[in-house]
Parts: C-alpha cells; sequence; structure tokens
C-alpha cells in the first residue's frame, strides 16, 4: 500500500516575467519502507516537487492536483493540520547543511522545539532520551546536544539534521540533495547514515539528487524528471540496464566511467527549455536525437509498460 | 561569558582615554579664554592672573591634562563657573529626568521598530510593508523639534487631552525621591496621582522622540528579518511544523537582531545627547537643556562635564549591547 500518493501534480510560479511550469502533470507512489529516487538536472523541478509536498512553497507557486499521505489530500488541509504534519509525518533534510540549523540555537533546543512542538506535554528527561537516541542513531555523541551549530563540521551537522527529522519516526523523509554540499568522503558516510536507518527505521524516504551514483546505491526504485515533467520511472536496475527513454539513457551515458579510458567524455547537446515559453509537443523533443515529427507537435502520454512508466512517443501508439 | 566580559569593559578604557584626551584638546583649541568668559572683558590682567592660577590654567599644559585625568578618575568635573557647584552634582540631578525620557522613547521606537518591521518583513511586498516604507521615509525627515510642536498642538492646545511642558504639574513630585526616576519613585512609594501626572507629562515628549527614532528601527529590523527569513533553517524550521509565530520571532527575528542591536544602543545613547531639542521643546528639565543653558552661559568646566559625562555614558551602553548580543549570539562569546 503506497503511504504518500501523487496524482496529476500540477505546479507553476507566478512571476512577474510569465508563468513558469515547474511541475506539469506528475504522479507517482512512495511505497511503505520504500527508498525512491528522484533525479534530473538542475531545474527541473524535483526540489520543488519535494518541497510542495510539505506545502512549503513560496506564495507564488501554485498547485493543483493531488498528494495523498494515507488518503488523505494533503492539498486540501489547513494550514494548522498541515503544520501538524510536518516534522511528524513528513521529514525534510536539505541540501546545505551549514545553513539548516538555527546558529544561536543548541541542538538541545532544536530537539526539544520539535517535540514541544508536535506533544506539549512531553517530559524534559523524555525529550532528552529520545534526542538522544536520535542522535547516537546517526553516529554522533548524544553528550553533543549541548553545543551549538557552528561547533559542528558540516557532515556532523547533516547527521544532526537527520536526527532531527527522524526523532519523531515520521512515515516519509524527503532528503532534497542531503549530500551536495558536502565532499565525497562526507557523502559516503551520509550515505551510509540513511542506509543504516532505512534498514532499522520503518520508513519511506524520497531520495532527491542529481548524482546517479548515489541514487543506484540508495534508491529501490528512480524517477526521472526533464523540465518539470516525470519522463520515467522503474526499478532501479531495471532502468540502469534497459533505459526506455532516450532522456534516461543520455543521463545514464553521461556518467563518466574511469575503466574505459581512451573515450571523450558523453553529454546531452543543448540545455532544457525556458520553462516560461516550453516547447509545444515534448519538453526533451529540442535534445532528443529520436524525436520523430509527432514529437514536436504532441506532448506524449504516461504510458505503463510492465512496472514501468515512461513519456515517449518511442513507445506505444501514436494514433491513441 | 565572564571572559568576554572583562575583555570587553578592559578595552573601552582605551576607548574612553581618547575621548577624555580629544575633548581636552579640543577645548583647550577653541578660541575664547574661560577666564575671560567668567569675569568679563575688562577684568583687570591680576585678577585674570590670579584666577587662571586658581583653576590651574598657568601650568604646563601636560600637568594639566594629567590633573584632568586625575579628576575625572576620581569622580571630580569641576566646578561650575557660574553657579560654583560641582558639575557632576548638577549632571545628576539632571540625568535622571533625561533618562527617564530617552527610556520611555526608546520603549516607544523599540516596541514600534520591531513589530512593524518584522511584520513588514513578513508580509514582504504587502501594503503593510509598503506603508512601513512610507512611513520611515516620511517620519525620517520630520525635524524632532517641529514634530514636538505639532504634537503639543493637537494634544495640548486643540484637544487639551495632556500637558505639553515640565515634566511634572506643581506639586506632584514624588516624595520622598529614590531614583530620581519619576515613574519609577511615584510606584514605589505608592503615590498613583504623582505617577499619573508623571505618565502624561512624558506621553508627548517620549512619543514625539521615540516616533522620529523609530523610523530607523522599522528600516533595519524590516532589512535584517527580511534577510534571516530568506535563510534555509526558517525553511527547516517550518519543515519541522514549527508555528509561524515562533518561526518569525524566535527563529528569524533573534538571528536578525545583533545588528539591530548595535544600532539601538548607539540610538539610545545618541538620544541622550539629541534629546536637547525635544527638551527645549517641551521645557523637560533634564541635560539637553542643562546644556543648552550652560552652552549660552559659557559654562566651560559644565560643557566639558557633560560631553565627559556623555562619552562615558555611550561607552557604557555600548559594552551593554555587546553583552546583550554576545548573550543572544553564541558564536560571539566563544
Amino acid at each position: 500500500m503506497a503511504v504518500l500518493s501523487i496524482k496529476n501534480l500540477f505546479i507553476e510560479y507566478q512571476t512577474k516575467s510569465g508563468t513558469v511550469k515547474a511541475v506539469e502533470d506528475v504522479s507517482f507512489d512512495v511505497e511503505e519502507n520504500e527508498s525512491l529516487g528522484i533525479v534530473g538536472e538542475s531545474g527541473c523541478g524535483k526540489s520543488t516537487l519535494g518541497t510542495a509536498i510539505l506545502r512549503l512553497l513560496p506564495q507564488n507557486a501554485k498547485i493543483t492536483g493531488k498528494i495523498l499521505l494515507d488518503g488523505v489530500n494533503l492539498l486540501e488541509l489547513d494550514n494548522e493540520s498541515m503544520r501538524k504534519i510536518r516534522g511528524k509525518d513528513i521529514a525534510m533534510i536539505f541540501q546545505d547543511p551549514m545553513t539548516s540549523l538555527n546558529p544561536i540555537m543548541r541542538v538541545r533546543d532544536h530537539f526539544f522545539e520539535l517535540f514541544k512542538v508536535h506533544n506539549p506535554d512531553m517530559k524534559k528527561n523524555e525529550m532528552i532520551k529520545i534526542a538522544s537516541e536520535a542522535l547516537e542513531s546517526v553516529g554522533v555523541d548524544s553528550k553533543r546536544l549541548d553545543n551549538y551549530p557552528f561547533e559542528f563540521s558540516g557532515g556532523m551537522r547533516q547527521r544532526v539534521m537527520i536526527a532531527l527529522s527522524i526523532a519523531l519516526k515520521p512515515k516519509v523523509l524527503i532528503a532534497d540533495e542531503p549530500t551536495t554540499a558536502l565532499d565525497v568522503v562526507v557523502q559516503e558516510q551520509i550515505m551510509q547514515v540513511l542506509k543504516n536507518l532505512m534498514k532499522t527505521k520503518n520508513m519511506s524516504i524520497i531520495l532527491i539528487t542529481h548524482d546517479m551514483g548515489i541514487v543506484a546505491e540508495m534508491a529501490e526504485r528512480v524517477a526521472v524528471m526533464y523540465a518539470g515533467n516525470l519522463v520515467e520511472l522503474g526499478e532501479i536496475h531495471e532502468l540502469y540496464n534497459n533505459p526506455l527513454h532516450p532522456y534516461t539513457r543520455m543521463l545514464l551515458e553521461s556518467i563518466p566511467n574511469i575503466k574505459l579510458d581512451d573515450m571523450d567524455l558523453k553529454f546531452i547537446p543543448g540545455s532544457p527549455p525556458d520553462l516560461k515559453n516550453p516547447p509545444k509537443g515534448c519538453k526533451y523533443y529540442p535534445r532528443c536525437p529520436f524525436a520523430k515529427d509527432i514529437c514536436k507537435e504532441k506532448d506524449p502520454k504516461t504510458k505503463k509498460i510492465g512496472n514501468r512508466i515512461v513519456k515517449c512517443w518511442l513507445y506505444g501508439d501514436e494514433n491513441e | 561569558m565572564k571572559t568576554y566580559i572583562l575583555t570587553r569593559i578592559g578595552l573601552s578604557i582605551p576607548m574612553i582615554l581618547i575621548i577624555l584626551t580629544i575633548v581636552f584638546f579640543v577645548l583647550r583649541v577653541l578660541p575664547g579664554n574661560p577666564v575671560l568668559a567668567m569675569l568679563g572683558p575688562k577684568a583687570p590682567p591680576s585678577v585674570v592672573k590670579a584666577m587662571e592660577h586658581q583653576m590651574g590654567l598657568d601650568k604646563p599644559i601636560l600637568v594639566q591634562y594629567f590633573d584632568y585625568l586625575k579628576d575625572i578618575a576620581h569622580g571630580n568635573f569641576g566646578q561650575s563657573t557660574v553657579t560654583g557647584m560641582p558639575v557632576l552634582k548638577e549632571l545628576m540631578q539632571k540625568f535622571p529626568a533625561t533618562l527617564e525620557l530617552t527610556i520611555f522613547a526608546m520603549i516607544v521606537a523599540v516596541f514600534i521598530g520591531i513589530f512593524y518591521g518584522t511584520l513588514a518583513a513578513y508580509k514582504l511586498g504587502s501594503p503593510l510593508d509598503v506603508s512601513a516604507r512610507i512611513y520611515s521615509i516620511f517620519v525620517y525627515s520630520f525635524p524632532v523639534f517641529w514634530f514636538g510642536l505639532m504634537l503639543q498642538l493637537i494634544f495640548g492646545v486643540w484637544l487639551h487631552w495632556l500637558p505639553v511642558s515640565g515634566e511634572s504639574s506643581p506639586f506632584m513630585t514624588p516624595d520622598p525621591t529614590h531614583t530620581g526616576l519619576y515613574v519609577v519613585d511615584a510606584i514605589i512609594n505608592g503615590q498613583w496621582d504623582v505617577l499619573k501626572d508623571s505618565l502624561e507629562h512624558l506621553i508627548l515628549p517620549s512619543l514625539t522622540l521615540g516616533i522620529v527614532i523609530s523610523s530607523i528601527f522599522v528600516r533595519m529590523v524590516r532589512a535584517n528579518v527580511v534577510l534571516t527569513l530568506s535563510q534555509q533553517f526558517i525553511t527547516a524550521a517550518r519543515a519541522r511544523g514549527v508555528k509561524e509565530k515562533t518561526v518569525l520571532f524566535r527563529h528569524a527575528l533573534k538571528n536578525a537582531l545583533p545588528p539591530i542591536l548595535t544600532i539601538m544602543g548607539l540610538q539610545f545613547a545618541l538620544l541622550l545627547g539629541g534629546a536637547v531639542l525635544t527638551e527645549v521643546t517641551f521645557s523637560w528639565p533634564g541635560i539637553g537643556s542643562y546644556l543648552v543653558s550652560r552652552i549660552h552661559a559659557r559654562d566651560f568646566t559644565a560643557i566639558q562635564g557633560t560631553i565627559v559625562f556623555f562619552a562615558i555614558f555611550v561607552a557604557i551602553i555600548s559594552i551593554l549591547v555587546d553583552v546583550i548580543n554576545a548573550w543572544i549570539n553564541p558564536r560571539v562569546r566563544y
């Protein structure tokens, strides 16, 4: 049973220079205890999607569609009910651990605040106990509860952020580029922490990243986004071994491989479309080497092939 | 924290010393002989000589300088050339009135500044925000004395709601005095009619000063809160379900405070001196009025003493501000 289900989600930003279609008709399910990767290049709408689930987008964002958490549409909740879901049922960690903790609050007070918000009656020793456990579970000494954020390194701060977000045992953890701002060694450590958590806690993770390697290591299923569209979704090995969408294929080919010397680095020519004036048909059409006439005219429908989803005219009937 | 405070106090000693030195030499360099100012231009030379000797003005300037430092260290600001009273004693008599006015003006300014500024930052681009920006430019351009006169005209002359001058009505002073602050003394003594009278007298001058100063605060608070609100820890706090009010005041405003506090501290100190216009407009018997009357009387020791007094006060306030900042912001104190 899907713990989180996103149905026909559209997100638009109203800006002075026009409407930006950041997310267009995206649907997918997150199963219980599953880790789902969302990949795509900068500006493809993956972070917008992650932030929208918590309804934390700026005022100028317009969301339509459905975001169902255990069957409840989050987009229809009033602000107060939504607030109570944040941090308790759905938690989020962010890209830059250096700035995600309040610099003038002790780590302890971050935890206490979280606990008080969701359970005003919690006793102090209980709060310390849960906070210590959460910290220990991500490899941080519980003595460090008394420290301020600036007394931690970047990697340690991200651990603290993770501890904070899992302390109330949320059903879903959204990790928005959790390792992007960290060096590779620390990246690996943080990935290990997240992996351990997945094994021990009953929790689904949505991992938003542009790093195909991290997704391969962490996720069970991957959603590939391009220009606000979900172009492909599938089980990780299937998708990596047999990418259906041309974009996925080229994205995977562009990963440098040190085993193959003598080869130029592959890349996808061109750049993503302007989301204020997206192309009429398929968004990937201008960069796609397999483009057909219809791609230019009509946006492809999302098709289900086995347990995979793909949005491309190469599959299925053009006359549907 | 203790080391920080001690270091901070240690650091202000050279600062005060520099100010004292500047005040001393500027007053020596300025044209005008204090002795002639006292005795009149037609005083016979022998009397002038005797007076100079009595005041120590015939000694070498360095000796005078060190005598002056020694006197100030002993709390001796010299004697007024007009009244013959110790300047420090006169200042201490006038100081509570100024302090009272300044504190109430600061309360007005901080209250308007914090709430208007924070809400404007929160509702960035809304009519409320636009009104805050207009308010701060508009009010900042008010001359203090003009604004004071307008309030006097409206609330005193036309509406007859509030008294327009003085610190209290006749026979309405707290007795006995403890702090010299009428409001505080009246509360200590339980003299509620005196308290009411003092507050009525305080309203117009503190509104005048407070509103004019608040314009700077509104701008400062707005700009700094806009900055902190855009930071990731704000989104992160929201993502943990923290209430909007807490996000705004505990997370955003508190992080925006250090620069705001610094400006507020400086303003507080400036107010003590800058209250001159307000004090004169409202016949407020504080240090501002004192300074003006002594400048008219060419009372050099009193002028020098008042400046030194202000300088030391500014130094103390800035220590306090730094300590409060360190208390709020752990990165300062470590």
